[in-house]
């Protein structure tokens, strides 16, 4: 294997959480969704930009998303879910990396390693987030999910 | 809480060295520092301002997912509060593009970085200036 290809698969391999600890999954998670979010963000501003054109062009738009069927709204579901999830562990974020908050005091390595950012505090943060993220998510579902029939 | 967080990296013998810009690191364009706490400024502008978009569309506001939709409601929403919805765009657009310049910057080799740092750039000038026509023109 190349030094490059080689490079590639460690990075891959950076993003997968499967059996790693919960802060992992949140750090994964968090750029899954901010991938996404960014991606929604990009088609939004060009869609927002029809509003400029008037009510016609607007209509044609919003048409065309129409069209889509029941993947619009399961795509805005998808997005919303992203923005809930991204914005609630972001919070999670800066308290640590900006305020220093949540985490424990730095100690000597000693064997058997547990990382003292993940104690307590961090675990009822992290859990919290993901309980009240479901929650808002599921309610999200059934507001955009309702004329679908799938709910 | 200190404000050594908010001020740039500095050399060796400072608190913090997070490394002078150099050609192999991938150039002067901007330092990684300054990029964090861009990252964090922009994320607590967005925390109040998206929840805040998000409010307008949804439910609370006492109307259905369709009447959110239309010409008029989006128009007028954009018009009353293009100081929110400007905010929104600056933030989300600097936040966003910085966020997948990070992601990305890993995969990269770090000679090549340059190229990165300036199409993000220009992504965000791009996005900002569709974004800001937007506003000027439905205001």
């Amino acid at each position: 294997m190349t030094e490059a290809r080689r490079f590639r698969s460690g990075l891959l391999s950076s993003l997968n959480p499967l059996g790693f600890n919960v802060e992992r999954w949140s750090y994964t998670l968090h750029r899954v969704t901010g991938v996404i979010i960014v991606g929604y963000l990009m088609a939004h501003i060009f869609e927002t930009l029809q509003l400029s054109s008037g009510s016609a062009a607007w209509a044609n738009t919003m048409a065309a998303l129409h069209s889509l069927g029941p993947l619009e709204m399961v795509g805005l579901w998808i997005v919303a879910g992203s923005a809930l999830y991204h914005g609630a562990n972001g919070i999670r974020l800066i308290l640590n990396e900006v305020f220093g908050k949540l985490m424990g005091k730095p100690i000597l390595p000693v064997y058997p390693y547990s990382p003292t950012s993940l104690g307590r505090n961090q675990r009822i943060a992290v859990w919290t987030i993901t309980v009240v993220v479901l929650i808002l998510w599921v309610w999200a579902g059934f507001y955009l999910l309702a004329g679908l029939g799938v709910v | 809480m200190g404000l050594g967080w908010v001020l740039p990296a500095r050399r060796a013998g400072g608190r913090v060295n997070m490394g002078e810009p150099s050609a192999e690191r991938g150039g002067s364009l901007m330092r990684e520092s300054w990029s964090m706490l861009l990252t964090y400024a922009t994320a607590l502008v967005l925390v109040f301002v998206l929840t805040f978009h998000l409010l307008l569309e949804s439910p609370l506001t006492g109307k259905s997912l369709e009447d959110t939709l239309t010409f008029g409601y989006a128009t007028g929403n954009l018009a009353y509060y293009k100081i929110v919805f400007g905010l929104l765009l600056f933030a989300a657009v600097l936040h966003g593009f910085n966020g997948a310049r990070v992601i990305v910057l890993e995969w990269l080799h770090p000679k090549r970085a340059w190229a990165l740092n300036l199409l993000a750039v220009i992504l965000m000038a791009l996005f900002l200036a569709v974004g800001s026509y937007t506003l000027y023109a439905v205001g």
